[in-house]
């Protein structure tokens, strides 16, 4: 191997296309591309290094990957996001309505990979004035009060935006979440000059469009990087076990040990004290409900 | 404790072996769980010794509870609010957990034995005083036995498992 001809010039993906890759070195840009054996490894947030044809030739090992099962029916990884600081899971209030099982799925994903996860409710012009404003309201301290930062935003009043802002500056922000959510709509809220293509959500089925076809990493101007990704229907976990699911989990954690039995599942066990702790009111019966149905699928 | 708020979004949960065919725990018999048999949807109850499983929280089917008790039927009411058919009101089973003592009303299926039902409707009124205010403080009147001449509770045993006429 002639170390001479891997001459390092790190930079990091900051959008993929099928075939090309474009990489940042300070303020530079460059298109690259890459073998088909790297192509599979290759994801938006990499430090990559290449050649004098612009060829990547090296992965830089990764701090840290947001991944989920890939959809459809073999069993495989799919990374969404590589590198980041901390996770912003963006879920709609309305159109589409909310999903929190979906936000449990997400939120115990970003706890197995040592990933800040930041939760931010979008769309709440939709529901001001009802009943609905104050059920999300109560629910979002609920994870609140487990200890997830949660912003409720509305990017036509401007609802949280600064809020936002301060919470994601001078940090690389991975934004994931459901098709039509407002992703996107965010980042031109943070940063308008950008103008990125929104579309409204389907008014057949009030589910996105699926605007955002592939990852691509925005400066902001008030300091920091967001990463926008396209919207998923679904999302299935990766490198879990049974055994393990409860450590994403942060409120059911104090009581898994004190269980009667030690390999109890929380489920039917008699002296679960995770059970307890749902009927006592320390836990929500939501969250318990999204531990046992994210059990099933493993 | 604390209170946590009902989620209007949520779809009811569907977890493994709560919607679908299951074993009495109370008698150990196996329950099929099929509407066209049962004639409800949300098949509750064993049909022989009409047990149950505390498994819902706020309403029926939403399998938020974490208790799992095994619920015993304490007595018979008439449903409450609208009248569904024919102007009459439902003939409902009332069941009390044994592991937390929540009271939960439910629907009488097609298939329910009628020998355990008139049972129960005899048996309930022996319930303790106690039992009878707290019932009655939720806005749960019990059937007395003197009412047993309804004709769910005097219909031959096997007649509601037919087919009703077109």
């Amino acid at each position: 191997m002639n170390i001479e001809n891997t001459d390092p010039k790190p930079g990091v993906v900051f959008m993929r296309t099928r075939e090309t890759y474009y990489v940042q070195i300070g303020r530079e840009r460059i298109l690259c591309t890459a073998s088909t054996k790297l192509k599979q490894e290759i994801v938006v947030g990499d430090f990559v290094v290449w050649d004098d044809k612009h060829r990547i030739t090296t992965v830089r090992p990764r701090h840290n990957q947001f991944s989920r099962r890939a959809a459809g029916t073999g069993y495989q990884q799919q990374i969404i996001a590589a590198n980041v600081d901390q996770v912003l899971i963006v879920m709609s209030v309305a159109k589409p309505r909310p999903r929190w099982n979906l936000l449990d799925r997400y939120l115990v994903s970003a706890e197995f990979a040592v990933i800040p996860a930041l939760i931010c409710l979008t769309k709440m012009d939709l529901v001001q004035g009802t009943a609905q404003r104050e059920e999300i309201e109560a629910v979002a301290s609920e994870y609140a009060s487990i200890g997830y930062d949660i912003i409720l935003t509305s990017t036509q009043t401007c609802q949280g935006i600064d809020e936002l802002r301060s919470q994601i500056q001078a940090s690389i922000s991975a934004l994931v979440g459901q098709s039509g959510v407002g992703k996107t709509s965010l980042i031109n809220a943070l940063e308008p000059e950008l103008a990125l293509r929104t579309q409204d959500v389907s008014h057949h089925s009030n589910k996105g469009r699926h605007t955002t076809t592939t990852s691509q990493i925005y400066p902001l101007p008030a300091g920091g990087f967001m990463m926008d990704t396209p919207g998923i229907r679904e999302f299935g976990m990766w490198d879990m076990t049974e055994e393990d699911l409860i450590y994403g989990f942060p409120e059911m954690r104090p009581y898994q040990h004190a269980c009667k039995f030690s390999d109890c599942s929380h489920h039917e066990e008699p002296g679960c004290q995770v059970r307890q702790a749902v009927m006592e009111g320390d836990i929500s019966p939501y969250r318990y409900q999204s531990y046992l149905k994210l059990r099933e699928d493993l | 404790m604390t209170q946590f708020t009902r989620r209007s979004y949520t779809a009811p949960g569907k977890i493994d072996g709560t919607d679908s065919d299951f074993v009495c725990h109370h008698c150990g018999a196996y329950v099929l769980a099929n509407p066209v048999i049962s004639g409800v949807n949300n098949r509750n109850h064993c049909p022989y010794c009409l047990s149950s499983r505390h498994l819902d929280l706020f309403e029926g089917g939403d399998r938020l509870s974490a208790c799992r008790g095994s619920m015993r039927p304490i007595g018979l009411t008439f449903k409450r609010g609208h009248k569904k058919y024919d102007g009459q009101t439902e003939l409902m089973l009332v069941h009390e957990c044994q592991a937390c003592a929540t009271v939960s009303i439910n629907r009488i299926a097609r298939d329910d034995d009628v020998v355990a039902l008139r049972t129960v409707l005899e048996q309930s009124a022996g319930l303790s005083p106690a039992m009878q205010e707290h019932l009655k403080a939720q806005g749960i009147h019990l059937l007395e036995a003197t009412q047993s001449e309804l004709p769910l509770l005097t219909a031959p045993a096997g007649l509601y498992t037919q087919y009703p006429e077109a």
